[in-house]
């Protein structure tokens, strides 16, 4: 009864996290390659390196940016990494403000900069935040038959067939105009 | 393994390609590692991971002029100090007559970068991240072929010369995660790719018929647009 209740958890902290657009298809890709690569504990594995990563970083960030002259081009290397780290692990809004980050990079704009690495780092502690709960349930949750595979794409179907929905049923209630 | 790991290397099959992996970032390395050295590659890829150029350039013993260990280099593009760019001239001048196949991989799908390093001599070029279907292109490039490869001597790799090399048979141990993620039941791979086609299926039988709809409609009112008419002037 536990591990139901706590799968159910997972469900649902697993679908908001796709809902929102805080991780995408990537993480997916993960998750399948984990499936069926035969490799349990890589999505754990890179999760942990991302989050280390990402914290090595965006300290990093703030030490840059508080310099009194600032290099803008060390902070776009950085930036770059963390960019590329998130695409790679499916962390999709941290992915698109580092995204942000880097134009005001090449402007230059110091402000702006400083702002962005403030969303930066609220969007990946959000992220990270999630990542913990869901490593802590899952070993508890898995006292039973789960597969992420299909949940994961029944949560994209369903909000596929949301979308279908919305275009279908004018299209069909006008045929009995 | 563990015998010739402690006498100071490791050995390769027959038909494996022996990938040498340049990342500066390490989540994007064990990516790549571990998508290439995972069950679903059937042990076609044997990978050393290195985190610059510079080690890569040591490790394929560019400097010192010893034989080359490697059947195909995978570098990133962006590094710091030697970029992937750099490495992919280096290594292509190596051995003009037989060079390293070499591949570059990018974040940013630049197409004049893209076009730089096709110019220069790489095998592919691919936009990160990784993924599955990345993994038949590096086949691709590779000039192992799993059944029909000469025989060569097994190979010995040394430790010391790849610095922070993690191969791809040793699983990393990460200090407080030694947890397993998810024990889940595995579907079946074509199952998999079946359901990602099934979601476009759905939207051009939606749009289908949306379009006759509208087709129907149109025609009632063309059709029946006098009578209408004539009801509401009557």
């Amino acid at each position: 009864m536990a591990a139901a209740a706590l799968r159910e958890q997972l469900n649902a902290l697993l679908s908001s996290m796709y809902a929102s657009g805080l991780v995408d298809d990537q993480f997916q890709q993960l998750q399948m390659l984990q499936d069926d690569g035969g490799t349990p504990g890589f999505v754990a594995e890179v999760v942990t390196l991302f989050c280390d990563d990402a914290d090595r970083i965006i300290s990093e960030l703030a030490a840059l940016l508080e310099q009194p002259v600032v290099d803008f081009d060390k902070v776009d290397a950085y930036v770059h990494q963390l960019k590329g780290s998130s695409a790679s692990v499916g962390a999709q809004k941290v992915k698109f403000t580092c995204m942000q980050f880097r134009e005001l990079c090449q402007h230059k704009n110091r402000d702006g900069c400083i702002m962005a690495l403030t969303l930066v780092r609220n969007e990946f502690y959000d992220l990270r935040n999630k990542f913990q709960t869901m490593l802590q349930v899952v070993p508890y949750a898995l006292k039973g038959p789960f597969d992420f595979q299909v949940f994961t794409g029944i949560v994209k179907m369903e909000h596929m067939l949301l979308n279908l929905k919305r275009i279908a049923c004018p299209c069909f209630l006008l045929t009995f105009v | 393994m563990e015998a010739a790991a402690a006498a100071g290397g490791v050995e390769v099959e027959e038909g494996v390609t022996r990938v040498l992996l340049v990342d500066d970032s390490p989540v994007d390395r064990r990516v790549a590692q571990l998508l290439l050295s995972s069950d679903s590659c059937a042990g076609s890829f044997h990978v050393i991971a290195v985190d610059s150029a510079k080690k890569a350039m040591e490790f394929l013993g560019l400097k010192d002029g010893k034989e080359q260990a490697i059947d195909m280099v995978l570098t990133d593009y962006c590094m710091p100090e030697m970029t992937g760019y750099d490495l992919l001239k280096a290594v292509k001048a190596l051995n003009p007559l037989k060079p390293i196949p070499v591949v570059v991989m990018s974040s940013e799908n630049e197409p004049q970068r893209i076009s730089r390093c096709l110019n220069a001599g790489a095998e592919d070029f691919i936009v990160k991240p990784l993924q599955s279907k990345d993994v038949q292109r590096l086949r691709n490039c590779s000039t192992v072929r799993p059944n029909n490869v000469a025989k060569r001597k097994p190979l010995v790799l040394q430790p010391s010369a790849a610095g922070a090399a993690l191969p791809s048979g040793r699983r990393a141990n990460f200090a407080g995660v030694a947890m397993p993620f998810l024990s889940v039941q595995v579907l079946h791979s074509s199952s998999v790719e079946v359901s990602q086609y099934v979601p476009l299926l759905l939207k051009l039988v939606v749009m289908v018929y949306a379009v006759l709809c509208v087709g129907e409609l149109l025609h009632r009112w063309s059709s029946g647009s006098g009578c209408s008419l004539a009801l509401w002037c009557a």
